[in-house]
C-alpha cells in the first residue's frame, strides 16, 4: 500500500504531460484543480442552465464542510482533490492506440478468454474508431426504435436541454446534493452520464446499456445517471461491461438515482470489470459510488443486480427506498477480491411504506490479500407495517491471507415486521474439490466451477448475456487463485 | 457539554485516596475530561448517547442508604457491596475485596472514568488445580439516601491459573433513580482454567449502569458466560472476549427484557486470536412498550487463527409499535480454514403457534405469556443454579410464583 501516493502522482503527472501535447484546437482541458470558478466553466462550457450552476454550486459548498468519511473497511492514500482535472472534453480517438497490434497482449489475451468479438475488442481497447461503422452501428438502429416506443435514453448534458422539466424535477431528488462526501463532489462536477425515462405503460422494447453510447464512453470519472420509470412501466438497464476498459482516471465517484411510480419496474444490473491494480495493488480504481433507488409509486420495484470484480477499491451500496406501499426491493450481489483488491459493498433497505418486502442476497468472494466487506443497513420506520426482509450473506475464502467482513444493520420500529438475517463464511469444501478432482476436473477449473454455483443465485438475477459472460470473468479474475 | 461537575467531584474525592495513588487517577480523570462521554458520531456508540450525563452532577460520595435484604442464594460465599463500600457484616468472603484500583491505560472514556473513581472491588486469585467450593455471589446495591443521587465506579478482577475453576455471579439491585454506576470486571483465564459467569441485572428503571468485562482465555480455558437484563433505564454493557490461545472456548448467552421505557444496549467482541478455538453465541430480546434494545456482537478471526468455529445468534420479540430494535451482528475474518456464521431475526410470536394453543384451549394473554416463557427459558436455562434461574424467571415476569418449577422450563426449552 505505502507504494500507491506514488502512484497516483505519477498518474497526475502522466496526465499533465499527456496534455501538454494537446493541440490547441483541442484545449478544452481545464488545469487541475477545484474552486468555484471551475465549476463556473464546465457548466458554461455545457451552456447549461441557471439551476443546474446553482445546483452544482451549492453541492460545491456543501462538500467544502464535509470530510472525507473513513468508516469504511478500506484503506489507502489520501487523495489531492486539487490534483485532479474536472473538466475534459470527450477525448477523440486520437491519442488510442491506432490498431489492436498496439494494444497490451496481456489485455488482448483476457478479451479472448471471455469470449469478446473482434469490433468489441477495438471499442473497448478505446482504438480509433471508424466513423462508417460508429454511424451504422448497432446503437443508432436501436435509437430509433426506443423512440417509437417513447423512451428517452440520452447523455444527460443532452438531456438537460431538451427535457429540462425532467431533469430539474428528479435531479437530486433521490441523491439530495449534500448527500455525501462523493455525491456532493459528483453534484459540482458531473460531466455527463446517462439519462432514462420510460413514459407511462410503456415497457422498454430491449435492455438497455450504457454499452450502445460508444460516443460518450470516455466521460466516467463523475458519472451522473438519472432513470424515471413512470406508472406502469418497465425498464433493465445494464452497466458497464465485462471486459476490463481502458481508463485514465484514477478516482471514479458517480451518482445513479432511479425513480419508479405506481406499478413501475426498474432492473438495474451492473457489471464492473476496471483494472484492479496490479499484484502488488499499485494503480488501479477508486470506485465510490453513490446508487439510490426511489420506489416512489405503489407496486413498484426496484432490482439491483452487480457484479464487481474490478477496480482496486469498491465502495458502493446501491439502496432502495421503499416509500410506495406494496414495493419491492432486491439486491443481489456478488463481490470478488483478488491480490491487493478491497471492496467495502452491500446495500439499504428502508421500508416506508406498508407491504413493503425486501430481498439481499450478497456472495463475497476473496482470494489472496483481497479483503471485502459486506455492510448493509434494513430500516424498518412506523409507518412500515408487514414489512419483510430476507437478508443472506455468504462469503468463500480462497487462500489464508484475504478478509470476508460482515457488517449488517438492523433497525426495526414496526412490531409487524418481519427481518432474517443469515451469514456465513467459509473456505471451498475439500471434499466438493476432491469430489471433482477425482472426476478428473484440475484444480483450478474445480474452483471456478465451485465458485460458480456458490454464485448461482445472483448470475441467475442478470439478463442472459451477462450472466454467460459473468460466469467466465470469475474465472478470469480467480487465475492464480489456487495452487 | 460541560464535565464540570465531575472535575469538581473528583477533588473531593481524591482528598479521600492515599497519596500515592492520586496521581494516577488524576491521569485517567484527565482523559475521561478530554474525550468526554461517547456520542454516536462513535461508531461504537452509534446507538447510545450518552453526551446527556455530561451535564449532570452525581455525588462521588454516597454514604446514605440502608442495607438491603438480600435473597441470597443458598449454598453461596456472598460480597455485598452498598453504593460501592463493602458492607463487611453481610459478606462472607470479605477478604476478597480490594480497594486498589491500578488500572491500565483506559481505551475508552467511559473506562477512564471508571478507573479514575474506582472504589475497588472483588479481587478473586486461584491457584493452580484450585476450586472455588461455592458459587460467589457477589452484589452491587444502590439506595441513595442524600439529596444528590450518586455515582458507583466499580473495578474486580478475576484470575484463574491453570485447571483452576470458579463460578461467579454478579447481580446489580438497586432502588433509587437518577443514579450512575459503571463497573468494568478483568478477567485472565490460565491454561485449562474454567469460569461460569453471571452478569443479572435488575437495576431500578430509572438508573443509569454501564458495565464492562474484558476476558483473556489461555489455552484450552472455558468461558461460560449468561447476562440477563432485567431492568435499568440507560444499560450499555460490553463484553470483550479474547482467545489468546490455541482451544480457547466460550459460550455466552444473553436475554434482555427491557423496562417500559428503557434503553439496553448489547455489545459483545469476541476476537479468536489463536487456531482451534471456538466461540458460541446466544442472544435472545423480548421489546415491549417504549423500550429500545440494542444488539451489537462482533467477531473477529484474526491472521493464522485457523480452525475457528464460531456461531453467533440474535432473535428478538419486537411486541410494541413505540419499541425499537435494532442488531448488527458483524463478522471480521482474516483467515480461510473457519466455520463462521451468524444469524439475526426480529419478528412477533408466532401466529400459528397462538393458533395451536388457542385451539387447545389456552387463549389470549395466557398463550402469549406460555410462548414468552418459552423464548426466554432457552436462555435462562443455561444458567446451572436452579434456585437463582427461578428468581431470574420471576423478576423477568416469564414465570408464575405457584406453578413454577424447573421440570416444566426444562421442558418449554
Amino acid at each position: 500500500m505505502a507504494t500507491q501516493p506514488q502512484d497516483i502522482q505519477e498518474l497526475m503527472r502522466r496526465r499533465e504531460y499527456s496534455a501538454g501535447f494537446v493541440t490547441s484546437i483541442e484545449s478544452d482541458t481545464i488545469a487541475p484543480g477545484l474552486s468555484e470558478d471551475v465549476i463556473r466553466l464546465i457548466s458554461a462550457r455545457k451552456q447549461e442552465p441557471e439551476w443546474l450552476l446553482e445546483f452544482r454550486l451549492k453541492a460545491y459548498r456543501r462538500w467544502l464542510k464535509m470530510e472525507q468519511p473513513k468508516w469504511a473497511q478500506v484503506h489507502y492514500p489520501p487523495i489531492d482533490y486539487q490534483a485532479i482535472s474536472y473538466y475534459s472534453q470527450p477525448k477523440s480517438h486520437k491519442d488510442g492506440p491506432k490498431s489492436l497490434d498496439e494494444v497490451d497482449p496481456k489485455l488482448l489475451e483476457t478479451y479472448k478468454k471471455l469470449g469478446i468479438p473482434l469490433k468489441e475488442q477495438e471499442m473497448l481497447a478505446g482504438v480509433a474508431m471508424d466513423v462508417v461503422f460508429d454511424s451504422v452501428s448497432v446503437a443508432t438502429t436501436f435509437k430509433k426504435k426506443l423512440g417509437e416506443a417513447g423512451v428517452i435514453f440520452c447523455p444527460i448534458s443532452e438531456a438537460v436541454h431538451e427535457h429540462p422539466d425532467l431533469v430539474r424535477k428528479y435531479l437530486g431528488s433521490v441523491v439530495p446534493f449534500g448527500d455525501n462526501f462523493y455525491a456532493a463532489l459528483n453534484s459540482a462536477v458531473f460531466t455527463d452520464g446517462s439519462f432514462v425515462f420510460i413514459p407511462k405503460g410503456v415497457r422498454c422494447p430491449m435492455e438497455l446499456s450504457t454499452y450502445f453510447r460508444i460516443n460518450e464512453r470516455n466521460t466516467g470519472q463523475f458519472e451522473r445517471t438519472l432513470i424515471i420509470a413512470e406508472e406502469g412501466a418497465y425498464v433493465s438497464y445494464l452497466e458497464g461491461c465485462t471486459a476490463p476498459q481502458r481508463d485514465e482516471n484514477q478516482l471514479h465517484a458517480a451518482v445513479v438515482e432511479l425513480v419508479t411510480l405506481d406499478d413501475a419496474q426498474i432492473k438495474y444490473s451492473t457489471v464492473q470489470n476496471w483494472y484492479p491494480g496490479d499484484e502488488e495493488g499499485r494503480g488501479g480504481i477508486y470506485n465510490f459510488v453513490t446508487k439510490r433507488g426511489d420506489c416512489r409509486g405503489r407496486r413498484s420495484k426496484i432490482s439491483w443486480t452487480q457484479v464487481e470484480t474490478g477496480s482496486a477499491i469498491t465502495w458502493k451500496y446501491p439502496s432502495c427506498i421503499l416509500r410506495g406501499d406494496d414495493s419491492v426491493g432486491e439486491f443481489y450481489s456478488v463481490a470478488l477480491t483478488h491480490h491487493r483488491q478491497q471492496a467495502d459493498t452491500g446495500t439499504k433497505m428502508i421500508h416506508v411504506g406498508k407491504n413493503t418486502r425486501s430481498t439481499i442476497v450478497s456472495k463475497g468472494i476473496s482470494a489472496g490479500h483481497g479483503q471485502q466487506s459486506y455492510r448493509g443497513l434494513v430500516r424498518v420506520l412506523e409507518s412500515a407495517e408487514n414489512a419483510r426482509n430476507h437478508t443472506q450473506c455468504d462469503s468463500l475464502l480462497i487462500g489464508d491471507r484475504c478478509g470476508a467482513h460482515t457488517f449488517p444493520y438492523t433497525e426495526v420500529r414496526n412490531p409487524s415486521a418481519r427481518l432474517e438475517h443469515e451469514a456465513t463464511t467459509s473456505k471451498i469444501a475439500e471434499d466438493q474439490l476432491y469430489y471433482c478432482r477425482t472426476r478428473g476436473i484440475a484444480e483450478e477449473e474445480a474452483v471456478s466451477m465451485i465458485v460458480n454455483g456458490f454464485c448461482k443465485d445472483v448470475f441467475k438475477e442478470l439478463p442472459m448475456e451477462f450472466a454467460v459472460e459473468a460466469g467466465k470473468l470469475l474465472a478470469v479474475s480467480l487465475e492464480g487463485a489456487v495452487g | 457539554m460541560t464535565l464540570a461537575a465531575y472535575a469538581e467531584s473528583f477533588e473531593q474525592f481524591a482528598a479521600g485516596l492515599p497519596p500515592g495513588q492520586r496521581a494516577a487517577r488524576r491521569e485517567q480523570l484527565g482523559r475521561f475530561l478530554d474525550a468526554g462521554f461517547p456520542t454516536p458520531r462513535l461508531e461504537a456508540w452509534h446507538y447510545t448517547d450518552l453526551s446527556a450525563l455530561g451535564a449532570r452532577r452525581f455525588s462521588p460520595v454516597d454514604p446514605g442508604g440502608t442495607a438491603p435484604a438480600v435473597e441470597w442464594l443458598a449454598e453461596t460465599d456472598r460480597l455485598l457491596y452498598l453504593n460501592g463500600r463493602l458492607d463487611r457484616a453481610q459478606s462472607t468472603l470479605p477478604e476478597l475485596h480490594a480497594d486498589d484500583s491500578s488500572a491500565a491505560a483506559a481505551d475508552d472514556s467511559v473506562a477512564a472514568l471508571n478507573a479514575a473513581f474506582s472504589s475497588g472491588g472483588l479481587h478473586l486469585r486461584l491457584d493452580r488445580n484450585q476450586r472455588l467450593p461455592r458459587p460467589l455471589h457477589v452484589v452491587a446495591f444502590g439506595d441513595t439516601a442524600a439529596a444528590s443521587p450518586g455515582m458507583v465506579h466499580q473495578r474486580h478482577r478475576i484470575e484463574l491459573a491453570e485447571n483452576a475453576e470458579a463460578t461467579v455471579v454478579f447481580q446489580f439491585l438497586g432502588r433509587s433513580a437518577g443514579r450512575l454506576t459503571t463497573q468494568v470486571v478483568e478477567v485472565s483465564l490460565a491454561a485449562g482454567a474454567k469460569l461460569t459467569l453471571y452478569r443479572l441485572q435488575n437495576e431500578h428503571d430509572g438508573a443509569t449502569l454501564l458495565t464492562r468485562i474484558d476476558t483473556r482465555l489461555g489455552r484450552d480455558s472455558r468461558l461460560h458466560a449468561v447476562t440477563i437484563d432485567g431492568g435499568g433505564g440507560l444499560v450499555r454493557h460490553d463484553f470483550n472476549m479474547l482467545l489468546a490461545e490455541a482451544g480457547a472456548e466460550v459460550e455466552l448467552s444473553g436475554l434482555y427484557r427491557p423496562a417500559p421505557d428503557a434503553h439496553i444496549d448489547n455489545q459483545t467482541r469476541i476476537v479468536h486470536a489463536a487456531p482451534h478455538c471456538r466461540s458460541r453465541e446466544r442472544f435472545k430480546g423480548i421489546v415491549d412498550a417504549k423500550a429500545r434494545a440494542i444488539f451489537v456482537g462482533k467477531v473477529i478471526v484474526q491472521p493464522g487463527a485457523q480452525k475457528t468455529d464460531s456461531e453467533q445468534h440474535v432473535a428478538n420479540l419486537l411486541l410494541s409499535r413505540r419499541a425499537e430494535v435494532n442488531a448488527k451482528p458483524e463478522l471480521e475474518i482474516y483467515a480461510d480454514d473457519v466455520k463462521c456464521a451468524h444469524g439475526a431475526t426480529v419478528g412477533q410470536l408466532d401466529d400459528s403457534a397462538l393458533e395451536y394453543l388457542r385451539s387447545r384451549g389456552i387463549a389470549g394473554a395466557e398463550a402469549r405469556a406460555l410462548l414468552l416463557r418459552a423464548f426466554g427459558a432457552a436462555i435462562l436455562n443455561r444458567i446451572a443454579i436452579p434456585e437463582l434461574r427461578r428468581s431470574l424467571a420471576l423478576q423477568l415476569g416469564l414465570a408464575d410464583e405457584e406453578e413454577f418449577e424447573d421440570a416444566a422450563a426444562e421442558t418449554l426449552a
